[in-house]
């Protein structure tokens, strides 16, 4: 029997899968010490080549600080990676001459290099989960069977990836700690040869400060000045050698002091963190045995397996592209507005809502939520001349079809040329609106430059652009209302403004709510005219959401502010459309 | 449900066509003509599609506009008047129903846009439901209801404004067959009710003649014969009537001067009407007979067959003189209560005879054929019908 051969087959295949997951969950962490451990030997590359250059090629001293891992070569002795470990470092431009290749720290901590309570829970899991596989009967256990192995397979990814979230995060101190120690050397190494210790610690990219400053806290340099407080504040921080932490800025520092000098770091625990990625892997990994259960449960019915088999695979590759360029970026714009990032910061710090918090509370936000309300009152404005426009232009005269053509083409030209155009049309001095508007003897209007009229010069500009392409689809509406309903009225004695209320409204009620629910959402994302011609002036009075979100992003570098920002615009867009339904279900289920 | 319980005027209006001519264009789709549509009268606009009936019945609506020519409704000339004000209704093939409102405002639409009173809106519609048996309906969008239903809707938008005129654009087409007879006959029975002027378009000759007192047949623009069913059926004015109506459709038969004078063709010579040197004769399929090959005589040489082996579907007063002449039978269908036996024959053609079901031939049979002369015709070389019943002048040996 086909089922009997296939059931067999899917049973290894899910234990197969079941494997791969644990393992996927076990590289992710094994991974992510790995990459730290990468990054914690380019540091000390770094440290090491300013320091040669600091002490003036003393070989012997930063070869002894580096010990065994580093190989440090001349020009003539071939290129960068010819030594142990391929991380090499060429030390600026002072001396290209020199390099200096550092292999990666090997694994520390007791535990050594594997994470073994996870590796443990990996195998024990399989076995229980394999065990049960070769040992299930046909029959009656048949539903709860595919219930609990999808139970005992959550169990052990959930449990691995438990486990190796915490080796990797001790891993990760470990080597923090250990970065903090040789930066602490070099600096210390730096001071004996009389050298100056910040350059060591700014090529390593550790903040520093000296004591001087941890108390007057004006001149850290590099010490972000919470963390210079942090540290001063620290009674363990007189305590010579012994490494030191501060929680500041919402993170916590891994500290080390050599005389007056303490450098500071952000851990590698936070900036590699693992959580995050195991938590993917370990739900991708669910999601891969619940797949295959499913299949599981389809194995009696070849036909339906097949048909299902295919299914999933043909909507595999829209799900991966959603998935990368849409949902994922969704996900990531979600995770960094709870946290606060300028992009140059070398990790965000997690905020909670405090984002969305101080966003309610911010009176410029507000505002360019106002300007965007304001502009999108633009919309049915543009509806009701598009609908004109619409009756008026229809039929298949010459003359029409050119109308209809003009009056379309603002929709397909570039918003860059358009915006242009007309800053050039609405200027003050030389504008051919106000020249014209003076030599009617009107005067001149401030178009653009008076925060009275800028918005509404705007919104004008903004129904020009519009009303062409909301014509052609109401005019593809109207197009779709049969000719006999308008003969009907006709014959029942309906005149011109009856059959357009009775008749055309009704007949174009999807096209209308169509165009309303689109033009609302297009109008909330406009940015290019603001952009180009106004900046957001004057006086902010077309400080749009997305020029808003936009400046703060690019401008003040708040990540975090802006990608609230977008969230909250989505809220209000997404409630305005979900009004929009209702009002329609409403209007249908009333007749 | 009389029209004196639904309030109803019993009273139409005339309709009158003088010179109306429609033109699209260069397209001529309607031709100057004259017709005249009497009060209280069911009158058929009958012809193949694209004839012109519809854009005809359109200019009695309103809905167009004639290019020459008068519209005249009851005592009124209207060809510059609006639809709704000509006191018309019209019932569509598509039935048209507003589709965003429910069977009452459907009802409703044509009082309410002229600002009849609530109370008595309410009332009309209510009576007019009750007329067609809608009253379950009236909250229901015209998508909720079926094909009948809607045809019912349509019919009673229709009635609920009490028109002087009645136009109809085939509204039955779109019905399956059953629905279609039983709606046909609501028709006829609401004209037998209200008494009020219809003008009914459709593309179905059964229709029309089973349905109109008075058919107009119409092709490519033109007005080709108007006449009760009976006329239009036994006398067609032409050659395009003739073929039109009836099915199976006419026997044909071309026919050219020969030397002695008489019309020739086929195994026919006729004593035809003195004129075009060229004809077409023309016999319906019930009018000649066929004699099975063990019932008529066996020799081929003609003569008179026995009268009582020769079976005419004909009512009897005519003759049918068997032996006319002689076929291969090529198909036979049987239709239950009447047989099509389509010969071979006469000469070029295939003509199809109608049968009783007890007639026994079978496909290559050879049989005797004879023709009711006195209920055939002779079309002339135009079309046009020729007076004067053919008369075989002798036999041409086939």
């Amino acid at each position: 029997m086909v089922s009997g051969v296939r059931q067999p087959v899917l049973d290894s295949l899910a234990a197969v899968v079941l494997a791969a997951g644990l393992a996927l969950v076990l590289v992710v962490a094994a991974g992510r010490v790995e990459s730290a451990r990468v990054g914690a030997a380019e540091s000390e590359a770094r440290m090491a080549a300013a320091l040669w250059e600091l002490v003036g090629g003393g070989a012997d001293a930063v070869a002894g600080l580096l010990g065994e891992r580093a190989t440090i070569t001349g020009a003539d002795a071939g290129g960068a990676g010819s030594g142990p470990g391929a991380y090499g470092y060429e030390a600026g431009a002072l001396e290209p001459a020199v390099w200096i290749a550092v292999a990666p720290p090997p694994a520390g901590g007791p535990r050594g290099a594997l994470p073994v309570t996870a590796i443990a829970i990996a195998l024990a899991g399989l076995t229980v989960v394999t065990g049960w596989v070769l040992a299930r009967r046909r029959g009656p256990t048949r539903i709860r069977y595919p219930a609990g192995i999808a139970l005992l397979s959550g169990g052990c990814i959930g449990l691995t990836a438990v486990a190796g979230g915490r080796w990797a995060g001790d891993e990760l101190g470990s080597l923090s700690a250990a970065t903090v120690a040789q930066g602490a050397r070099a600096v210390e190494l730096a001071l004996a040869t009389g050298a100056d210790p910040a350059g060591a610690a700014r090529f390593a990219q550790l903040p520093w400060a000296q004591d001087l400053s941890l108390d007057s806290l004006t001149e850290q340099w590099t010490m972000p000045a919470a963390v210079a407080a942090a540290i001063a504040d620290s009674p363990a921080r007189d305590v010579e050698g012994s490494p030191l932490t501060v929680e500041a800025d919402g993170a916590t520092w891994h500290v080390a002091g050599a005389a007056d000098v303490h450098i500071a770091f952000l851990g590698y625990e936070r900036t590699s963190s693992p959580t995050l990625a195991l938590a993917a892997a370990a739900g991708l990994a669910g999601l891969l045995v619940a797949l295959v259960l499913h299949l599981g449960q389809l194995a009696s019915r070849p036909r339906a397996l097949g048909r299902t088999l295919a299914a999933w695979g043909l909507l595999a590759p829209a799900a991966a592209f959603i998935l990368a360029f849409t949902l994922g970026p969704l996900l990531f714009s979600l995770w960094i507005s709870l946290h606060e990032w300028r992009l140059i910061d070398p990790a965000p710090l997690f905020l909670g809502f405090d984002n969305y918090a101080a966003l309610l509370r911010d009176r410029e936000w507000w505002s360019a939520i106002g300007n965007t309300a304001l502009f999108t009152l633009h919309v049915p404005a543009a509806m009701a001349v598009a609908l004109a426009l619409a009756l008026l232009t229809r039929g298949s005269r010459r003359t029409l079809r050119w109308a209809r053509l003009a009056l379309f083409l603002p929709g397909i030209t570039s918003v860059a040329a358009i915006a242009v155009v007309w800053k050039w049309l609405l200027s003050d001095q030389y504008g051919l609106l106000n020249r014209g508007l003076e030599r009617a003897g009107v005067g001149s209007v401030p178009w653009l430059t008076s925060p009275d009229t800028a918005l509404a010069s705007l919104m004008i500009i903004g129904i020009w652009m519009v009303v062409g392409y909301q014509m052609v689809v109401f005019q593809a509406g109207l197009a779709a209302i049969p000719r006999d309903w308008y003969d009907a009225a006709r014959v029942d004695g309906a005149g011109p403004w009856q059959r357009f209320r009775h008749i055309t409204l009704p007949g174009l009620r999807h096209t209308l709510f169509f165009v309303l629910v689109t033009s609302i959402i297009g109008s909330f994302q406009v940015f290019g005219l603001v952009y180009v011609m106004t900046e957001g002036g004057p006086l902010g009075a077309t400080d749009v959401a997305v020029y808003h979100i936009y400046r703060e992003a690019w401008e003040f570098l708040q990540f975090g502010n802006a990608a609230a920002m977008s969230w909250l615009l989505f809220a209000v867009v997404f409630a305005a459309t979900w009004l929009h339904f209702r009002f329609l279900d409403a209007r249908r289920a009333h007749g | 449900m009389s029209p004196g319980e639904v309030g109803l005027r019993t009273a139409g209006q005339g309709v009158v066509l003088r010179g109306v001519e429609k033109r699209f264009g260069d397209v001529v789709a309607v031709q100057p003509m004259d017709l005249e549509v009497r009060p209280g009268e069911l009158m058929v606009l009958v012809g193949p599609s694209g004839c012109g009936k519809s854009t005809l019945l359109r200019l009695i609506a309103g809905l167009e506009t004639p290019t020459s020519g008068e519209v005249w409704i009851g005592e009124r000339r209207v060809d510059e008047v609006e639809p709704g004000a000509r006191d018309v209704a019209m019932v569509f093939q598509s039935y048209a129903l507003y589709p965003h409102m429910t069977v009452a405002r459907n009802l409703g639409f044509g009082l309410r846009v002229r600002g009849t009173p609530r109370p008595e809106l309410e009332r009309r519609v209510a009576e007019t439901a009750a007329a067609l048996e809608l009253g379950d309906l009236l909250e229901r969008k015209p998508g909720q209801l079926s094909g009948g239903q809607r045809q019912r809707v349509a019919l009673g938008r229709a009635m609920v404004r009490d028109p002087g005129v009645f136009l109809f654009d085939e509204p039955l087409s779109n019905l399956d067959a059953e629905l279609r007879l039983r709606t046909r006959d609501e028709i006829a029975a609401l004209h037998r009710r209200l008494g009020t002027t219809m003008v009914f378009v459709t593309h179905d000759q059964v229709e029309a003649l089973s349905l109109g007192q008075r058919v107009a047949v119409m092709d490519r623009g033109r007005l080709q014969q108007v006449g009760t069913p009976d006329e239009i059926y036994r006398r067609p004015h032409n050659l395009f009537v003739a073929g039109f109506v009836g099915s199976p459709p006419i026997n044909r038969m071309p026919l050219s001067r020969d030397g002695g004078g008489r019309l020739a063709g086929g195994p026919f010579a006729l004593a035809g009407p003195p004129g075009p040197d060229r004809a077409t004769l023309a016999v319906r399929p019930e009018d000649i007979a066929v004699a099975g090959p063990g019932e008529a005589d066996g020799d081929a040489s003609g003569g008179e067959a026995d009268s009582s082996a020769v079976w005419g579907s004909g009512d009897g007063s005519g003759s049918i003189r068997a032996g006319d002449f002689r076929s291969t039978v090529l198909r036979v269908e049987m239709l239950g209560s009447e047989q099509l036996v389509h010969l071979d024959g006469p000469g070029d053609a295939a003509w199809v005879a109608r049968a009783s079901p007890a007639l026994r031939v079978a496909p290559g049979d050879r049989v005797s054929v004879s023709v009711a002369w006195e209920r055939s015709h002779l079309f002339g070389a135009d079309g046009r019908r020729e007076e004067g019943v053919p008369r075989p002048a002798g036999r041409q040996v086939s």
